[in-house]
């Protein structure tokens, strides 16, 4: 009887496995989110799923898998077949794995389905904090070097990247102070545990409208429409032109040898998602600029991205390896 | 546990194993930045591991000082690792072991039918029944509704779950 | 006023609403009972099943999965020794014990009851006093959380069973372990042997799981065919007498419970275990010694994870700040319905507030219901025969541990646990501890180094500001008085003072 029952089940299998890369998909499609539940990674691949899911006609299953700066997610995508049933859903940490010494893979490894969305980082500070602007810290700084308090995320996060920025620009000496996120670290510089931090706006943006933290400026070219009194720190320090804009962005990836037909399924269903009104909403009520790319032109944009962050990272002493090792040309 | 005078069998290789345990962690936290910071990754760790050796250290010398229990390795067979124990435990090394070759459905399946057959002594039937419950019960609990993804193993449960779907749904 | 009535009821009057809260519940409780299915995953998934959804709506069935999940815990723990949540570690000590000696259905019944009362004072905590609370939760710093987890550490004391060096041993071991992997400070690996899979660390459920119920499981093998105990069913909701005697620590610990929950660095598992230590410590002469079945040993964590809940609600509704894993994930669902949660919130949307007061209110009153019933199907389940019984209990231990981050590492740390917790039990090392000190490595290891980086590794000047901010002050104080007060010095003051009390 049992035997009876397996003999069934393998010959279905056999039947279903026999199908083309061109009727894909024909299965639930496995999501591997490399952030936690409730983090801004897996609000947003949460949120723009179920239009993706829409255009495919199957389900995607969305499994948080954390660990190592994401380098666990990521290795397991890595190690899976490459059919376009395991999905990437990921940040920007991938490709500042190898200055970090986390792992040898990055983003040259995968094909950007798409890159939905990058945020733009902004300069906060305690109300009590004795500077107002990005111009008034950093001469105060400057003043009294190491005595100010950066509120921080570990080294390769956001806060840890503009510093760096900062530092290799500026004579900017600063005690950095990481917390778990820039949520807690927001929060913490709220009780005065620290002075200011580098944050992506979108978190920020609330407590500011609030009056519970003040903005020093915004980290890019232009103003944000959310905060539109923040002055870009372009208009006082032009030299930062060069690496700018710059910021975190969240993007979903499949292995690069996934056939063609997948890629396009894909690429057509993240497009439409990518496109829904909600999401845009979504995007635009958290600070975060969308970009919906994918192909080649999502492929410069990270390279580019790459070689501006690993170098900055690398000269601040942040990275442990440098990225001429790995062929990271710099910007 | 109440306190005794005579050590269980095994006790003092258990606690020499802490204690060198504890000393290699110690080592092992000293790799990871040395002395080189109050506030460096190192140093928690170090102060944990110790801890750990002042206090396994004390454990060991205390156990050295009871009396032997006696019995050699038949009573440490009989108290400490009796067969049942053992087993049971090979079972589950074998369940974990198999458990991404076979997929969580077969390799289940497989555990629970001889786990609890070994155990229960008897009544294929009943431990049939329980096992293919039991399992049903866990793969939809876990697999459907929180869609944890099982190890598939041999059995490709994601072909044959679309493939339900679509004669019932119909294609799309 | 009116508004905010209306709102505080909506979910009571309103039929959807009422059914959605109560299945919410429901299925909470029995996601808190099963290792490995945390709320926090269930309400995840949600966010993408209920996109479509009205905001309340969603947030109804959220809300009762939260309650419930954090109740449901102590199902497992009482009648498995497998605590199905880290908030339900502390029941377990006791309510273990008390299955073990046929009183299972008391010992549900009695949680089910503190829980609800517990429930009931964090709701309260957060209709009144929401804002007060939030403004004092964020002025703590990270030298003050360090102060609290060496609080929680003084627990080991208590724990430790036959002998204080294996106790201390095993709270260091603890805290350890819980130091493995990739250092989110400074991004350095910590004993991952330069695994990745490693990286990720020692998952503290995957731990407890394998410390709790699995070497359970193997050392009852040792008498595999004694006959189950007959569990006493009928005394299942504790007697008047019972409540009124425990009511006055219910509310001591509840306070705690809100407080813990409200601090948004520290969550419901934190509170249990601080209040178990506060239990024990303020009762004088228990029935039955702490460890064996005490009932305050449940009353104390039972009604402080419940209290959690309401306070990890306050930050995050009046500042928009998540008070715990789960109100992080609930922030994000209401960002995905269009809402911006933040300190804004309170002013802009009052019924949001007021609705999440009353709908919380109808969960812990469901909770109650259902907690009360089903109790005596339950108990059967540890009359079951041991050998169907364990090969379960593993199974659902392999799975629980394999859903956590989807891993088999998480399986093989779970066994490996599982072995050693057996050898450990076996020669009078006490577990607790060891779990004890995961939860807590983490608070303890990252504050303390926030705390002496923001000192620029100024000892003096971190000592310094130990007594001269006034939160960390008192918490210093008030370690040293708990060390204080159990060392024999101590005793014997006491003893001098009144010399036929100390006898007793």
């Amino acid at each position: 009887m049992l035997g009876k029952l397996m003999g069934a089940v393998a010959a279905l299998a056999l039947f279903v496995g026999s199908a083309s890369a061109a009727d894909y998909p024909e299965q639930d499609i496995q999501g591997i989110i490399q952030w936690g539940a409730g983090g801004s990674t897996d609000l947003v691949m949460r949120s723009v799923s179920p239009h993706a899911e829409k255009v495919l006609g199957r389900s995607i299953v969305m499994t948080n898998k954390t660990g190592g700066v994401g380098a666990i997610a990521t290795q397991f995508v890595a190690s899976q077949p490459s059919d376009g049933y395991t999905l990437l859903m990921s940040a920007e940490n991938p490709q500042l794995y190898k200055v970090m010494g986390l792992s040898n893979l990055d983003y040259a490894d995968f094909y950007p389905v798409n890159v939905l969305a990058r945020g733009v980082p902004v300069l906060v500070a305690n109300n009590d904090a004795p500077f107002n602007t990005i111009k008034e810290l950093v001469e105060y700084v400057q003043a009294n070097p190491g005595k100010v308090k950066m509120g921080s995320t570990g080294p390769g996060g956001l806060p840890s990247v503009v510093g760096g920025m900062l530092s290799t620009q500026l004579d900017f000496k600063v005690t950095a102070v990481p917390f778990d996120g820039d949520g807690p670290a927001l929060t913490a510089m709220q009780g005065g545990a620290v002075d200011f931090m580098p944050a992506v706006l979108g978190a920020a943006a609330e407590h500011v409208k609030a009056g519970r933290i003040k903005i020093l400026g915004i980290f890019d070219l232009e103003a944000s429409p959310v905060l539109p009194d923040a002055k870009p720190i372009v208009a006082d320090y032009p030299e930062f032109k060069k690496l700018l804009p710059w910021g975190p962005f969240f993007g979903v990836f499949v292995k690069r040898d996934t056939p063609d037909e997948v890629k396009a399924k894909l690429v057509e269903a993240f497009k439409a998602g990518a496109e829904a009104p909600e999401f845009q909403k979504l995007l635009d009520d958290r600070g975060y600029i969308p970009l919906n790319i994918s192909g080649d032109e999502a492929d410069a944009f990270l390279k580019k991205w790459q070689s501006t962050t690993a170098w900055v990272v690398y000269d601040a002493g942040i990275a442990k390896k440098s990225p001429e090792e790995f062929g990271i040309a710099k910007p | 546990m109440e306190t005794h005078n005579t050590r269980r069998p095994g006790e003092i290789v258990f606690n020499a194993a802490l204690f060198g345990f504890s000393l290699f962690m110690f080592w092992q936290a000293y790799q990871i930045s040395g002395f080189s910071a109050l506030s460096s990754a190192g140093a928690f760790p170090m102060a944990m591991s110790a801890i750990m050796v002042i206090t396994s250290a004390v454990v060991l010398i205390r156990s050295a000082g009871l009396a032997s229990p006696g019995g050699g390795f038949a009573a440490f067979r009989k108290e400490v690792l009796p067969p049942a124990v053992l087993v049971f435990s090979l079972f589950i090394l074998a369940y974990s072991v198999t458990l991404k070759s076979l997929g969580f459905l077969l390799a289940s399946f497989l555990f629970l039918l001889f786990s609890i057959w070994y155990l229960e002594r008897g009544r294929i039937g009943r431990t049939l029944l329980l096992a293919v419950v039991s399992i049903v019960g866990v793969y939809v609990i876990f697999r459907l509704v929180f869609q944890v993804v099982l190890p598939e193993g041999i059995i490709p449960e994601r072909a044959i779950l679309a493939a339900i779907g679509d004669f019932f749904g119909g294609s799309n | 006023m009116m508004d905010a009535l209306s709102y505080l009821f909506a979910s009571w009057l309103q039929p959807e609403l009422l059914a959605l809260t109560a299945v919410g519940t429901f299925a909470g409780i029995y996601i808190g009972a099963i290792p490995g299915l945390s709320v926090t995953m269930a309400v995840s998934i949600l966010i993408s099943f209920t996109f479509g959804w009205e905001v309340n709506h969603a947030l109804a069935l959220m809300n009762g999965i939260f309650m419930g999940g954090v109740y449901g815990g102590s199902r497992t723990a009482i009648l498995l020794n497998i605590p199905g949540a880290p908030a339900a570690i502390a029941t377990a000590l006791d309510g273990y014990p008390m299955a073990k000696k046929g009183e299972a259905g008391n010992a549900i019944g009695l949680s089910t009851v503190m829980s609800f009362f517990g429930g009931f004072v964090g709701i309260i905590v957060l209709a009144v006093a929401a804002p007060v609370v939030s403004e004092f939760a964020i002025l703590f710093q990270p030298r003050d959380y360090m102060l609290l987890a060496v609080m929680g550490i003084l627990l080991v004391g208590s724990l430790s069973g036959e002998s204080l060096a294996k106790g201390v041993f095993a709270g260091a071991l603890g805290m350890l372990l819980g130091t493995v992997g990739l250092d989110p400070m400074t991004a350095e690996q910590r004993f991952t042997f330069g695994s990745v899979d490693m990286m990720n660390g020692i998952s503290p459920v995957a731990l407890m799981i394998g410390l709790f119920g699995v070497s359970e499981a193997l050392l009852q093998l040792h008498n595999l065919h004694l006959a189950a105990v007959k569990q006493k069913v009928d005394k299942i909701v504790p007697s008047f007498s019972d409540l009124k005697k425990y009511l006055p620590l219910s509310l001591q610990t509840s306070t705690i419970g809100v407080i813990i929950g409200a601090l948004p660095g520290t969550g419901g598992d934190i509170a249990a275990l601080m209040a178990y230590d506060h239990a024990k410590r303020v009762t004088k002469d228990p029935e039955v010694p702490f460890g064996q079945g005490a009932k305050e040993g449940l009353v104390g964590p039972e009604s402080a994870n419940n209290a959690a809940v309401g306070g990890a609600y306050i930050p995050m509704l009046t500042l928009g700040i998540p008070g715990d894993a789960v109100t992080a994930v609930i922030i994000g669902a209401l960002f995905i319905h269009g809402l911006n949660p933040g300190p804004l919130l309170l002013v802009e949307k009052p019924d949001m507030f007021w609705f999440t007061v009353g709908n919380l209110t109808l969960a812990n009153i469901f909770m109650l219901i259902f907690g009360l019933t089903g109790i005596k199907i339950f108990t059967k389940i540890i009359e079951c025969p041991k050998g169907v019984l364990f090969p379960l209990i593993l199974l659902l231990s392999v799975v629980g541990a394999y859903s956590i981050n989807n891993s088999l590492s998480d399986v093989w740390w779970m066994l490996g646990f599982g072995v050693l917790g057996y050898f450990m039990k076996l020669y009078g090392y006490q577990v607790g501890p060891v779990v004890l000190g995961i939860i807590l490595s983490r608070l303890m290891d990252d504050n303390w180094r926030r705390a002496i980086i923001s000192e620029q590794e100024n000892l003096p000047a971190f000592f310094y500001g130990m007594i001269t901010s006034p939160l960390s002050a008192v918490l210093f104080f008030t370690i040293l008085l708990i060390l204080l007060s159990q060392t024999p010095v101590w005793k014997a003051i006491k003893m001098h003072a009144h010399p036929r009390l100390g006898r007793g």
